[in-house]
This record gives structure tokens, sequence and C-alpha cells, in this order.
């Protein structure tokens, strides 16, 4: 077997002249070089602890609180309201309104927004019976919002419906947390992948079809179980029907995360419940930032929904932030390596440490990887290809086909 | 006549004795895979695919030359680990070191000096030829990889796994559709996927894209799961079942019953263990001459195929394959993983 050639080092030769007294001084030098490296070390140490003990009482573990701001109390009064919510049975209306109005401190109208959701039902059942769909069926219910999602409807009457549209601006609601909302949606008749979904289930609710929201990397969309047993995935962010190798050529779902369940199934009501907690949690992070009450609302979403991917990245910015805050206040830059070893006279603060690899570790292996704003948006527009422009066509022939063939009543 | 006839009776018991032992070699090869998988023998991916390699072979594997061999790719492994420094920085990096030195040594010419003169070492090689084995299932094997240095897509990352395992690492099988590759999870990366048939690392799209995976199958771990060694090791009983098959064709299906009963109770949801298992009940509903019998365990193997079908399994036609395979290279910018892409380079 080869091996690398290692050089031999060289034999000193026999004869020396004092060399060994040269070389026992410089023994010397070096240990005594040695000690008092030793000793300074030492004395570092010593002075480490002592900060280390001075600091110990002075530490504050949680992040400043931000109760006492203005409109923050209607945050925790909405926290209290979802805690006394029966998961297994609520209203999406009813809880996507206690969010969004709770952000804009009870100053939404209730009645108002009720009315318009009710209207949109009038309009979907007045709308199926002129196109003589079977209103029990739940293929003809869930095409009908499809319709109201992606068409210009428009009744015997003269009442009209224009498409909602997608809107690039802002999407995740960065500059404005408000972007994220259905009644934002409302007003606007533009919308994106949170909005849209969600107004969707509510109407859905309205006129009690059966439909599931379901996940996918930086994106959330519709899933419905059609008459024929089939299910059928709606992206309403443009209009169309997807099929799930749309989905996986993203890039950005790995077998991990279809393993652990966390892209592509429908939610169930307790973990669709979970979405109205991290919701709370976002619009609260927008408004204020981070502080423990994040924390509270986080973990009772995590209760619901443990492998919640929104749930447990809010966990993770929320462990970081709190590692930081207390790196800070022993004058530790946390960013910086050689500092950083500094934090083992800190028993706790390693913990949080500790913690904190932990939660990244948890969501690597739930199977998350991260997407970037531009792939996103790139494949959003994928979909306008020619490929699933002529699969979304050839599905929306089926069901206007095989819906229609009811009589038409008058 | 008497003569003739003993003489006779004596070539048979002779000839029956030899396809015994045969058998017997399958046998004590099941017999110590089972003991792996029972914590009764220690486990070793190398030794258990000498084993099985060895019973389709007649017992002609010399054992100390396949160590021999591999001992080879280790201390080339070795000598790469001492003299190159990947850019990882992160905690596992002794591990991830040992990957990449597994990856190099089986993707990658390497520059040797050997007394002052420079060889260049070339990697392995894929074999198009008989990659289902459906010709000589010694075309999967791979003591024929090391002898040939021509591997596919079994012999690679079983080689591949057992060089990691010497190196003190640890390498995950995975499946997808007629195929076997490695995955890894590092602190920086997660899940990664290493193929070693063209030797790329590629995103998981292009197996859930290929259009032969159902996504059920994922969800239910059928393919793409990170299969852990007892797992890697049902693979192996599967792969010994079929070995047994294809060199006696004509028997009652019961060792490959055994074999896909005790690959299942590992992995459940291994679809070419069901399948088989499905496969052998099948000889035996044929065999089976009471009516009665007969038509419970045709309900029985509906319901197993039934199984199978929810699991999300599908057969992707073979010809199909290749032409997937090659699709790494060919599109190589839609389904490379681009966090890797610098993670090896000298």
């Amino acid at each position: 077997m080869p091996e690398n050639v290692i050089p031999m080092p060289n034999v000193p030769t026999v004869t020396n002249f004092g060399q060994d007294r040269i070389r026992q001084q410089n023994r010397q030098l070096i240990a005594e070089v040695e000690r008092n490296e030793q000793l300074r070390r030492q004395q570092q140490n010593q002075m480490y602890r002592d900060v280390a003990e001075f600091n110990k009482g002075r530490i504050n573990y949680s992040l400043p609180s931000h109760a006492g701001k203005q409109g923050a109390s209607h945050f925790r009064k909405a926290f209290d309201q979802l805690n006394e919510t029966d998961f297994n049975n609520y209203s999406v209306k009813d809880l996507t309104f206690l969010v969004e109005n709770t952000f804009y401190e009870d100053e939404l109208d209730k009645a108002e927004f009720y009315e318009i959701i009710a209207n949109i039902g009038k309009f979907l059942t007045t709308k199926m019976d002129e196109l003589g769909y079977d209103k029990k069926s739940n293929s003809a219910k869930n095409f009908m919002i499809f319709q109201f999602f992606s068409e210009r409807l428009e009744l015997k009457n003269g009442t009209e419906h224009l498409p909602f549209e997608y809107d690039f601006e802002d999407y995740m609601g960065i500059q404005d947390y408000s972007k994220m909302f259905v009644t934002k949606l409302l007003k606007t008749q533009t919308g994106q992948c949170h909005s849209m979904p969600l107004l969707y289930l509510i109407v859905a609710e309205e006129i009690g079809a059966e439909a599931y929201l379901a996940y996918s990397p930086n994106h959330s969309y519709i899933r419905f179980l059609a008459d024929n047993g089939k299910w059928y995935n709606i992206e309403l962010t443009n209009g169309m029907f997807s099929t799930s190798s749309y989905i996986l050529q993203s890039g950005f779902v790995k077998s991990e995360a279809l393993l652990n369940k966390i892209y592509m199934q429908n939610l169930s009501d307790k973990e669709l419940m979970a979405q109205f907690y991290t919701d709370l949690t976002n619009a609260y992070i927008a408004k204020y930032g981070y502080d423990d009450f994040v924390g509270n609302v986080v973990s009772k979403a995590l209760e619901l929904y443990p492998n919640s991917i929104s749930a447990n990245m809010i966990k993770a910015n929320l462990l970081t932030m709190e590692f930081e805050y207390v790196c800070n206040q022993v004058g530790i830059n946390p960013r910086n390596k050689q500092e950083l070893q500094n934090i083992r006279y800190y028993p706790k603060v390693v913990e949080m440490l500790n913690a904190v690899n932990a939660q990244y570790a948890t969501i690597d292996n739930l199977g998350y990887t991260h997407m970037p704003a531009e792939a996103y948006q790139d494949w959003l527009q994928s979909m306008k290809k020619q490929e699933s422009l002529q699969e979304n066509q050839k599905i929306n022939e089926q069901f206007k086909g095989l819906l229609n063939k009811q009589p038409i009543k008058n | 006549m008497r003569i003739y006839l003993t003489t006779i009776l004596l070539f048979l018991f002779c000839f029956c004795a030899v396809a015994q032992k045969q058998g017997e070699r399958f046998a004590q090869s099941y017999a110590l895979l089972d003991a792996m998988l029972n914590n009764e023998v220690e486990y070793s991916f190398k030794d258990a695919v000498f084993s099985v390699e060895n019973a389709y072979l007649d017992g002609k594997l010399d054992k100390t030359e396949f160590e021999k061999e591999i001992s080879v790719y280790v201390n080339l492994c070795n000598s790469l680990l001492k003299n190159r420094l990947l850019e990882y920085g992160e905690k596992d990096r002794e591990t991830v070191n040992k990957w990449a030195a597994v990856f190099t040594v089986m993707t990658d010419s390497i520059p040797l000096y050997i007394q002052d003169e420079q060889y260049v070492y070339t990697p392995f090689s894929y074999d198009f030829k008989d990659v289902f084995g459906h010709h000589d299932k010694e075309n999967l094997f791979v003591s024929k990889l090391l002898k040939t240095r021509k591997g596919n897509c079994r012999s690679l990352p079983y080689l591949y796994k057992i060089l990691a395992e010497e190196l003190e690492v640890n390498a995950n099988l995975a499946l997808a559709p007629n195929h076997v590759y490695i995955k890894h999870n590092s602190e920086r990366h997660g899940w990664f996927n290493t193929e070693l048939t063209s030797g790329i690392f590629p995103i998981d799209a292009w197996i859930m894209a290929s259009g032969f995976v159902h996504v059920d199958a994922i969800t239910n771990g059928v393919y793409m799961k990170a299969l852990d060694n007892k797992e890697s090791i049902a693979v192996l009983l599967v792969d010994l079942a079929e070995n047994f098959n294809a060199k006696f064709s004509d028997n009652d299906g019961s060792f490959a019953l055994q074999c896909a009963e005790r690959a299942i109770k590992e992995y459940p949801n291994f679809a070419k263990a069901l399948i088989l298992k499905a496969e052998a009940n099948k000889v035996q509903w044929q065999n089976e001459t009471d009516e009665k019998k007969k038509k419970q365990m045709l309900t029985d193997l509906e319901n197993q195929l039934a199984h199978i079908h929810n699991l999300g399994y599908r057969q992707m036609p073979e010809e199909m394959y290749l032409n997937w395979l090659v699709s790494l290279k060919t599109e190589r910018e839609k389904y490379e993983n681009k966090n890797l892409n610098n993670f090896i380079k000298n």
C-alpha cells in the first residue's frame, strides 16, 4: 500500500561544544515561561470566575417584557380566549377575527366582517342553484369556492364578484404584518398564501364544505376530498389546481419532512388550532418583539401540534434571543467563538446554549430546510408554465363536466 | 445391472448432498443475519455482505482476501484524512471528514506517490451491464466490484457503508425504486444524499420528481428513509432470498418466505420484502390442493397486495431506471445540492 513519504528527521552529530549547557539553559527558560503562562491563565480564570460570581445575582434571564406597552393587554386577553376554546369544536371565522382584531386593538367591526362572510355564503349558494350544482356534494361546494377565488362570477340579479389576486408586495408581512390578514384580503381583493387559504376555510365553514389546510415550504394551500374519492390540491395564490409533483419540484421538501408529516398533510382541527396561536404570536412579535409572552403562546401551539414548523421556528428564535440577551449582560459576544468559550463560567448560560442547539437540531430532524424568498417566488411563478396550466385546465374541465350534469333547476 | 443402479444412486446421492450443502450456506448466512438482528452476534455490515455473497458463490470467496482488499481502501481513506482538511468547522467535522474521504476514494482520482514516482489512483466506475443482476446475481456483489472495479447501485453503496464502518462512522442506506443510495445527517446540512453511481450529492427532488415515487411511499418510509443498521441487514436478507431464488429456481418458496418475514419484522414497510413474501405465498397458493385453504390463501394474498399498494409502492419499469439515473448528470443543475457544492474540493 502506498504511504505518503515522510522525511526522516536529521540526527544531530555526536560532537558538541558546550551545546548541552545551552540546551539546559533553554529548557529552564522555557519552563519559566510556561510557569508564567500557567500563572497568568490561572489568574485570568480566577478573574472570570470572580466576574461570574459577581454577575450571578444580577443576570436577568428573561427578555424585557412588553406587557406595559399600548395594546399588549389585548394579546393577553386573546390568548386567554384561545385557551378557553375547544380545539375540536371552534369556528375558523371566530378565531381569524379574534387574531386580526387583537392586532388592531379591538378596532375592527365584528358585525361588518361577519356580514361580508354571510354575503359570500349567500352569493355562493345562489350561484350553485343557478348552475344546478348539487348542494350536498363536497366536490360541488369546493369547486364553487374555487371558482369564487379564481373566476369572475355573476348572479342573475347582476351581482358580480371578480377573482382575488396575488399581492406580491411584502407578501411575508415583514414591513406591514396586516398584509397577512383576511380582513386585508377582503378589503383590497388581493392576498397571499396565508390569507387566501384562511378565507377559503372560512367560506367552506360558512357553506358547509369540507376542506383542509396543508403546508409546503413557506406556503399553505387547500386540500379537499372529491366525491370520486380522490384528493385535490388547490393553489389559491394563482387560482389553480396543483399536483403533488409540482410541490415536490420546489426542491425544498425533504423526505424527512414527509416522514414527519410536516408538509403535504391535511391539518387536523387540533393542528389548525395551533396556527391561530402562532398567528397571534407572529402578530405580537411584529408589533413588540420577543418576550416571555411569546414563549407562553408558542408552547401552547406546540402542545397542540408538536411538529409545527412555524411554532418550532418561533421557539428557536426566542431561545436565541434570550441567550444573546444574557450573553450581552455578562459582556460576552456570542458571535465571537473565542469569547463564547467564557460562558463555561456560567452553567446556566451553557444550559441556554444547549437548549438553542437542541431546538435547531429538532427543526433539522423534522426535515425542514430553508427556502430563500427568490426560490419561493420562482416556484410560485413556475406554476404558470405550460405543463401545470394544462393539468389545471384538465381538472377544471373534469369538474365542470361532472357537476353540470345535474339538471338545471329554476 | 445392480452395480449400474448403485452407481446411479450414489451419483444422485452425491448430487443431492452438494445441492443440500449449497442450501446450507444460505441457511448459515440467514442464521448469521438473524443473529445480528437479535444482538447475538456483533453487527458488521461487512461480515453480513460477505456471508450473503459467499452463499451464492458456493463458499468460494476467500475471507482474508476480501478483508485485505477492503483494507487497501481503508488505508487510502486514512492517508486522505491525514493529508487533507475540509472547509467544514462544525462539531462533527471528524465524522464529516471521514465521509468525505470515503466519497473521494469511491468517486475521484487521487494522485499518489510511491517511492517518489507519481501514480494516479482511478476511482470505481459504473457498470451499465446487467444492473439488475438478471443475468447473474454476482453483478450486484461487492466482491465483484472489488475484483473488476466496476459496480452499480447495489455494490457501490454497500462498499461505501462497509468503508465508513471500517473508519468507525455511520452511513445510512436509503432506498428508491430499483435503487440504493447513501444518506448522512450533518450539523451544517441536516440530512443529505450521496449518490455513488454518479458521484453527485442530489437533492430529494431528484427522486421525488422521478414520477415513480408516490408521496405516500415517502410518508410511510417505503422509500427515502435513512435506514438504520438493522434495517440495512433486512435489506441484505431480501438480497439473500433473491439470490437463493435465482440459484434454485424450482424451490418451494419457504426460504424466501423465512427471509422476507424476518426482514419485515425489522422493517415493516419494506416494500421489497412485502412483495417477496407475497410472491412466496403465491407459489404456496398455487401448490395448495385443499380448496377451502386455497380460497383463504387467495384472500390473504389480495390483502397483502392491497397493503403494498396503500403504502404507496408503485413499480418503476426497469427500462426507465437507467434514464432516470442518467438524469442526474444531464440535469445536474436542477438536482444537485447547491449547499454541498464546495463541500469536497481539493
